[in-house]
């Protein structure tokens, strides 16, 4: 199917601002996009110094080929570092749009796919999240990517489906939902903008295919499915080109040699980020566009009139300098809406057994005999940890890939709680924040036991007591004890994490109370 | 310390002059393709530049270390020389990751801080440390530097390599989207091993044992031809997952736990996500999953309109799904059922169904509210154990 599509995009009102302030510097086209509206100079120069500038010296292009993809289910950033820190996110995507369309440069904005990385209920009503958002920033083609086409295929198709007279964005030569025949979603897409045809479409690899073990999912043979694609691509007079491959990158750069008509392919497989120049591929013509993971980044590429530098281009780190976009941030409100009236058990989140099979007290009972250690934790921030989910905007306390290091009794890395685990704040308020047990372990026995509300022998007691214990005395001990830091103060939440360096901030333990006490 | 707004006329005129500037030069600096900035030319390059200011050369700006461990350190010196005649002044800026830091040698070649003063003639080292990230694959990480070098406000050094865990699943995790009822489904996933050793599984077990009955589990080893596919890789297996019929509806969760020997004890583990749903669901634009709904929303009568989705059938009885219309609620709706196609290879068909709202449609509200109880299509579907598939309808038309 050729679907010749002329976006029409509303201008939003950011947009119409930075167009009026042009028009009123009488300078028209010299503005460079290098902030989101209402960014102060100063942040823009802290974020300049610490990720680099953007677009110097460029001159208006053409067009604005902006590229994204592998968001991996990062829709924002997350970290207890602080959100400004960390790049990313849907919100400052827009804005980075925005301020490149609000310098006057005409856009066309592809993403390769991979909104989400995981499965289950939650990761289905983010990629329909993401979806919206996408399609209110005026994508003009998006691939599915492997993760992707693990979802229900009822919600893939829901999600990837028009909406009233505006077309899917969702393309993909060699993929089909519900079968290629379906037609659920384009082959590929001609788009024109700046007086520019341009080609767009996209393909899963062929080691990603054999992956897919979704019944709903049919894929052709990247090769065989762009012979036909290509051509058509060619009969539409595209003056450029846009493979989207879902792909590792040999496998993307074969492509590129076979089908050399393709000026810019994007591959994925590639590092955490984008390298800083686009390598330009054996012919001379088509550049190897990396992405990065995380939608840190994104990939702009200009098309210039000028015949003796044609084509430039710009990795976008997506930091604090573009500022938040009102209209994600709602769309973010409307996806953490969407989770908290599901709730857990609307997500398929049932609580699993903890390895140890045991239940948890939560940390107020601890305070009954480890009163220092627990006055210790109380001061902590960890005792707070809920708290600054709830003070969010939007709240955050609703979404289990927050919760699960904010509370106690769930596994932080899978995102689940365990049996006996935080509920919500109603029903399980002593299980609240990052307590004592999550690094303990589960102490309701032990506690039980403590108090006489269960006889037990003493060598019960003490092998209760024993359970619970973490030694920073042996490397064993410490290791233990670090990794269980290492589950929420993670690389991607907590990059500068440093146990000896964060240890003295929750220091606490029963030989230093009892040195103290003497 | 304020900030003052730079004033935007002010603003606008550097830019028309700035613009002037680049339009004469910058094409003929730039022959291909204009990187990112930090490490090439900077903002400054075009400007105007005295003999006498210093000169930062930089014999590399880009390491590829081969492959690292997850956890473990390396480390690389990036040489700087300054070629001209005034003391060239480094100033150490960000690095891209925390997993990262960058420092100049000192005298007696130990970090020394984030300042260093290169006399004429003179050179210097910016020693770059990094540490193995995540759960493998590609890596790449920049440390920037800045100098006072006109032409060259801006170095990045760059280290590139690929991160060796000591195991790795592809995929991650093994989805299972399409169980239906009474019907068991199979799946798997390779395990790689980066050892010294070729591997050995001591134990393959899933973690919740109350559920494994339902669970067949295999290894078997991975030919030479299949361990390519992940470099650095020296051993590692398939595993094999076959569920049984009889899961009950809703999600499936379970974790495959391996105890690898390669040479030392290693725990990896394979996350298991699955849904396992009704033989018969329905796909489409229209289709609410969350509310379970068709939402055709508000239609005028005067005009009309259609809507398409699919009736999708998995499990032993898929090609007996044959659907006919039972009942229809509003009964202007006219519901009309498309032949059935195989989709894939694993024994799914789909079912077109289109709805149409005829122009001249009467009135009517069945919105999904207490003022507008749900509308309904009820087919007849020719499955043995799902005899009847009822669907709910929320529209309102209107005149």
């Amino acid at each position: 199917m050729n679907i010749v599509h002329t976006p029409t995009r509303r201008c939003p009102p950011a947009v119409l601002a930075a167009t009026f302030a042009l028009l009123a510097h009488g300078v028209a086209g010299a503005a460079r996009p290098d902030r989101g509206a209402d960014v102060t100079p100063a942040t823009v120069e802290t974020f300049t110094q610490r990720n680099g500038g953007v677009f110097a010296e460029w001159p208006n292009p053409r067009v604005l080929i902006v590229l994204t993809g592998e968001l991996d289910g990062y829709i924002e950033p997350c970290g207890c570092t602080g959100k400004e820190n960390q790049k990313g996110g849907l919100s400052r995507r827009q804005n980075f749009l925005r301020a490149v369309a609000g310098a006057g440069w005409p856009v066309v904005a592809v993403d390769l796919g991979d909104q989400v990385r995981r499965f289950g209920r939650q990761s289905e009503v983010k990629f329909q999240s993401i979806a919206d958002g996408l399609r209110a920033m005026g994508y003009a083609g998006v691939g599915l990517g492997p993760n992707d086409l693990r979802l229900p295929a009822e919600e893939l198709v829901a999600a990837v489906a028009p909406v009233g007279d505006q077309p899917t964005p969702f393309i993909s030569a060699n993929v089909g939902l519900l079968g290629l025949d379906a037609n659920i979603t384009p082959r590929f897409r001609v788009v024109e903008s700046g007086g520019l045809r341009i080609g767009i479409t996209a393909v899963l690899g062929a080691k990603q295919a054999a992956e897919i073990t979704n019944d709903a999912v049919e894929v052709r043979p990247a090769a065989e499915a762009l012979q036909g694609v290509a051509a058509d691509l060619q009969k539409a007079g595209c003056s450029h080109q846009i493979l989207l491959a879902w792909a590792d990158p040999e496998e993307s750069k074969a492509l590129a040699a076979s089908f050399p008509q393709f000026d810019i392919v994007a591959t994925a497989g590639g590092a955490d980020e984008p390298p800083a120049t686009l390598p330009v591929l054996p012919g001379g013509k088509a550049r190897l566009v990396e992405l990065g993971h995380k939608g840190m980044f994104a990939v702009a590429i200009g098309l210039f009139a000028d015949p003796q530098t044609p084509i430039r281009s710009q990795r976008v780190p997506l930091d604090a300098r573009w500022g938040e976009s009102s209209d994600m941030i709602r769309l973010l409100a409307a996806y953490q809406r969407q989770l908290e009236s599901l709730g857990l058990s609307g997500l398929g989140l049932v609580p699993v057994r903890h390895p140890t099979g045991r239940r948890f007290a939560g940390s107020a009972a601890c305070a009954d005999c480890h009163q220092e250690a627990y006055d210790v934790w109380a001061s902590s921030s960890h005792a707070k940890a809920l708290t600054t989910l709830e003070e969010q905007t939007p709240r955050r306390d609703g979404d289990p890939e927050c919760l699960s290091c904010h509370v106690v009794g769930w596994a932080p890395q899978r995102y689940e709680p365990f049996e006996g685990g935080f509920a919500s704040a109603a029903a399980t308020p002593h299980l609240a924040h990052q307590g004592c047990e999550n690094c303990h372990g589960p102490a309701a026995a032990h506690a039980a036991v403590e108090r006489g509300d269960v006889r037990a022998s003493t060598t019960e007691r003490d092998r209760l007591r024993q359970e619970l214990v973490l030694s920073l005395d042996t490397p064993e001990g410490k290791q233990k004890a670090v990794n269980n830091c290492l589950e929420c103060h993670d690389l991607d939440n907590s990059p500068k994490f440093d146990f000896d360096e964060y240890w003295p901030q929750v220091e606490h333990s029963e030989t230093k109370t009892a040195a103290a006490a003497q | 310390m304020t900030h003052r707004k730079p004033n935007a006329w002010v603003v606008a005129g550097f830019a028309v002059v700035a613009g002037a500037v680049i339009g004469g030069g910058q094409a003929a600096l730039e022959a291909a393709l204009r990187p990112w900035r930090i490490g090439d030319f900077g903002p400054a390059s075009l400007a105007a530049t005295s003999s006498d200011a210093p000169v930062a050369e930089v014999p590399e700006t880009r390491h590829e270390f081969g492959t690292i461990g997850t956890g473990a350190e390396g480390t690389h010196e990036f040489e700087i020389r300054n070629a001209g005649p005034k003391p060239l002044v480094l100033t150490r800026g960000a690095t891209s990751c925390s997993c990262t830091v960058s420092d100049f040698e000192s005298a007696d070649g130990g970090d020394e801080g984030a300042r260093k003063e290169v006399p004429p003639g003179g050179s210097t080292r910016v020693r770059l440390k990094w540490r193995g990230k995540g759960a493998g694959g590609p890596f790449r990480q920049q440390a920037t530097v800045f100098t006072n070098d006109p032409r060259r406000p801006e170095v990045a050094f760059v280290i590139e390599g690929t991160v060796v865990p000591t195991w790795k699943a592809v995929p991650e995790s093994i989805a299972l989207p399409t169980i239906a009822t009474g019907a068991g489904t199979h799946a798997e996933a390779k395990l790689f091993t980066f050892g010294t050793a070729r591997p050995e599984v001591l134990e393959l077990a899933l973690a919740d044992a109350q559920a494994a009955q339902f669970f067949e589990l295999a290894s078997t080893p991975l030919a030479a031809a299949e361990l390519e596919s992940e470099p650095g890789a020296t051993g590692g297996f398939t595993i094999s997952l076959r569920v049984l019929p009889g899961l009950p509806l809703g999600p499936v969760r379970q974790t495959i736990k391996a105890r690898l020997k390669i040479p030392e004890d290693v725990a990896a583990e394979l996350p298991v996500e699955g849904t396992v749903s009704g033989a018969l669901a329905l796909a489409g634009g229209a289709w609410d999953s969350s509310r379970q709904a068709l939402l055709l929303g508000t239609v005028s009568g005067r005009t009309g309109s259609r809507t398409e989705v699919f009736l999708t059938a998995k499990g032993p009885h898929a090609t007996a799904v044959k659907p006919t219309v039972r009942e229809v609620l509003p009964g202007t709706l006219v519901v009309e059922v498309g032949a059935a196609k195989p989709v894939g290879d694993r024994g799914m068909v789909r079912i077109p169904i289109s709805i149409t709202i005829p122009p001249g449609s009467p009135p009517a509200n069945h919105r999904c509210s207490d003022q507008g109880p749900a509308g309904r299509i009820v087919l007849d579907t020719g499955h043995p154990e799902t005899p009847v598939f009822s669907i709910p309808v929320c529209v309102v038309i209107g005149p």
